[in-house]
Parts: structure tokens; sequence; C-alpha cells
């Protein structure tokens, strides 16, 4: 018995192409909802989004039925996220203010966020806040809380997207939870954002 | 119950994995300790806010564009099918070639004069020539390899030659069957003829 996308999986690995494109339906969102918050960025996003599934195509041949096609998908799409995070860091700081621009840093000049309407801008504003502590979030627990909380998966799935003992991945939500929740305390402190 | 245990229990219900005592040992610690009290709240809200990011959707039209980007699939290799399906007979496949290989490269590297027969006194060997002379009999078979064989007398069994020439005088008389070989797989097969008649006696 197969999940469906681990039968389309097998359809498009014997050449169906139909069933390749119901499997970026099926994912597309996910992994670039996935890319989008680990890399703040749209055009990247879809980038990462590109490249994985162009991976998922050319590697068909390397998917082992056994995992859940989720996982696997998930496992590309995160670990291109990394990479690009790793490179990004290794070339260009974004973190380093700029000196003469009023507390602007290199998050401000990367290309814009969703262009939300003043309208929505009370509600928007907690959201950005969150998204942008998200982003600060070191980045060994920054893909494990997208995982967890944007993607709703279990504490199981994420140890074997990313192949480490589920201990591993507890820490890492634990440490991330309080990361996020010292951050969102000490940045709006002025709002009383945990005033219930 | 102390505090530091007391936030490890609340990233534990958090998780959902807090259950029977150890939920009532944290209410207990949380009615007594305003501190952590604050700090549950404010952990509860952390999570809640992560729960309430909202989903963004991927751009439109990019299943169009992601299946126009992909290459033409490369025809799966079938042999790797093949092999993939038998491993066994791909095993013994690889084994066959690598004998194969050692076998015909030994053949090869034989290149010195070998001469064989049940009665080898009356042959004469000048270099590379191995010369039956005239007036003389070999009784039995006469194998020559890498060499040269000139009769002039006479032999009682078969003449082999191989990777060689032979020359035969008109005095010459064989009474057995005349084989030159000088093909690695003509050599093989005449091995293998011998060995089975090796087998069946």
């Amino acid at each position: 018995m197969d999940f469906f996308d681990t039968r389309l999986a097998k359809l498009a690995r014997n050449g169906d192409l139909r069933a390749f494109a119901e499997l970026v339906d099926l994912y597309k969102d996910k992994i670039y909802q996935l890319a989008y918050r680990m890399l703040g960025n749209p055009h990247e996003a879809e980038d990462v989004v590109q490249e994985t599934f162009l991976r998922v195509y050319t590697h068909l041949e390397r998917y082992d039925e056994t995992q859940k096609f989720s996982t696997w998908i998930y496992r590309i799409g995160t670990n291109l996220c990394i990479d690009r995070l790793r490179r990004r860091r290794a070339s260009y700081s974004l973190d380093a203010e700029i000196t003469d621009g009023d507390g602007l840093d290199g998050y401000d000049l990367l290309p814009s966020k969703e262009q939300t309407p003043e309208a929505h801008l009370i509600l928007s504003e907690t959201q950005e806040r969150v998204r942008r502590a998200i982003d600060t979030l070191p980045e060994k627990y920054k893909s494990i809380v997208i995982l967890r909380y944007l993607h709703d998966l279990s504490l199981q799935e994420i140890s074997d997207i990313l192949r480490m003992p589920v201990t591993t991945i507890k820490t890492r939500v634990h440490r991330g939870r309080e990361y996020l929740r010292k951050k969102l305390q000490t940045e709006m402190p002025f709002h009383n954002f945990f005033e219930t | 119950m102390n505090c530091k245990e007391a936030i490890l229990f609340m990233h534990e219900y958090l998780d959902g994995d807090l259950r029977g005592f150890a939920l009532v040992q944290l209410n207990e610690h949380l009615q007594k300790c305003p501190g952590c009290r604050n700090h549950f709240r404010q952990l509860e809200n952390t999570d809640a806010f992560l729960q309430s990011v909202s989903k963004v959707a991927a751009p439109e039209g990019l299943t169009a564009r992601i299946m126009q980007s992909l290459p033409k699939r490369p025809k799966r290799k079938s042999w790797m099918q093949w092999v993939r399906r038998h491993p066994a007979a791909s095993v013994a496949a690889v084994f066959f070639f690598i004998m194969m290989g050692s076998f015909l490269s030994l053949w090869n590297e034989e290149t010195e004069l070998v001469v064989k027969g049940t009665d080898l006194e009356k042959v004469v060997i000048h270099g590379n020539k191995v010369i039956v002379p005239a007036g003389h009999t070999v009784e039995g078979d006469l194998l020559v390899e890498n060499g040269e064989a000139q009769v002039f007398g006479d032999v009682k069994g078969d003449l082999v030659v191989i990777d060689g020439s032979y020359n035969l005088a008109s005095t010459a008389r064989i009474s057995g069957k005349i084989t030159a070989i000088n093909q690695a797989l003509d050599w093989l097969w005449y091995k293998i003829g011998q060995w089975f008649a090796v087998v069946s006696r």
C-alpha cells in the first residue's frame, strides 16, 4: 500500500510527466513556504522551489519507496535552503549595520517582502515582527522551528528529514522557542507583546 | 520542583508530551511561582504567534515554469536496470570477464618456445625452430608453441602448432592430424577440448 504521492513518484519515475506535474502541484506551496521563511526573500524562494523539483526529477531513481515522499522532498528543499544561507553568510553579512543608515541593515535592502495593504497594518505588524524574529534565528534552530510550526510536522518527521536524533530535534525546538520568546519580548516591550 | 525543571516541563507540555503526574506537578509550581507563570505565558504566546504566521502560496504559474525547466529525461540505461534486477548473474558475468581477461593476457605473455611430446629425443631445436630430421621418427604427438616446426622425418602421432608455423618436407610423414592454432579463442577451444578429453578418460 502506497501513499498517493509515493505512487505519483513511481509513475513519474517511469516517465509519466503528468504524474510529476501533480507532485509539483502537491508540494510547491509547501516548499515555497519553507524556502520563503528560511530565506526571507520571494525570488530566492522561487529559485529554491525550482531547484528542489529539478533535483527530485533527476534523482527519482534514487527515491527510496519505503520512505515517505514528503520526507525526501523536504530534505532536498531544506538542504538547498541551508546551503544558500551558508553561502550568503560566507560572502556577505547582511546583519552588519550600514554605517550611516539609521538602523538600516542588509535585510532592509533585500527585495521587498509581501506588500501589505495599509488596512492590515496592525495585524501584519505583529506578523512581520514574528517573521523578523524567525529570520534572526540561528540556522540550526531555524529549519526546525519552521518545519515544526509552519509545516506542522512531528518531531519524528523532522528527525527523518534532517537525519538527526529525535532528542536533538526536541532540544532545538525548546531552544528555538526560548530564543523567540526572548526576542519577541525584548524587541517590543512597549507593545506589551505578551500581555493578553 | 525548581524553576529550571519547571521550564523543561513547560516545553514538554507545549510539545504535547507532558502527561499524568508531571502535569500536576507543573501546575502546582505555576500556582505558587509568578516568575514561571509569566515565563509560561510568554512561551504559550510565542507558540500561538508562530502558529499564526500566515501561509504563503507559491507564485502563479510556478508549476508550468517548473515543468518547462525539466531536462529531457535520460533514458534509463537498460543494462543498469538488468544489473539491478539480476545481481547474481551480474556478478557471474563480471567474474567471467575478469577470468577471460586474465586468461587472454596470460596467453599473450607466453612467447617462449614450448615443445611437448612423448618422444622428444629425436627432435632437434635450433633457435625457435623445432626440427624432425630426415630418417628420424617421433613415436607419438608433437606440440610446438611459439615456434616453427620443420618436419623432414616421420611423426607417428598428431602435430600441433600454436602461434607458429610448420613446414613439411616432401619426405615428411605425419600419421595423425595436423592442427595449427593462431588465435586465443582457438587455443581456448583446444585447451577445453583437451580438458574434456582428460575428464572423459
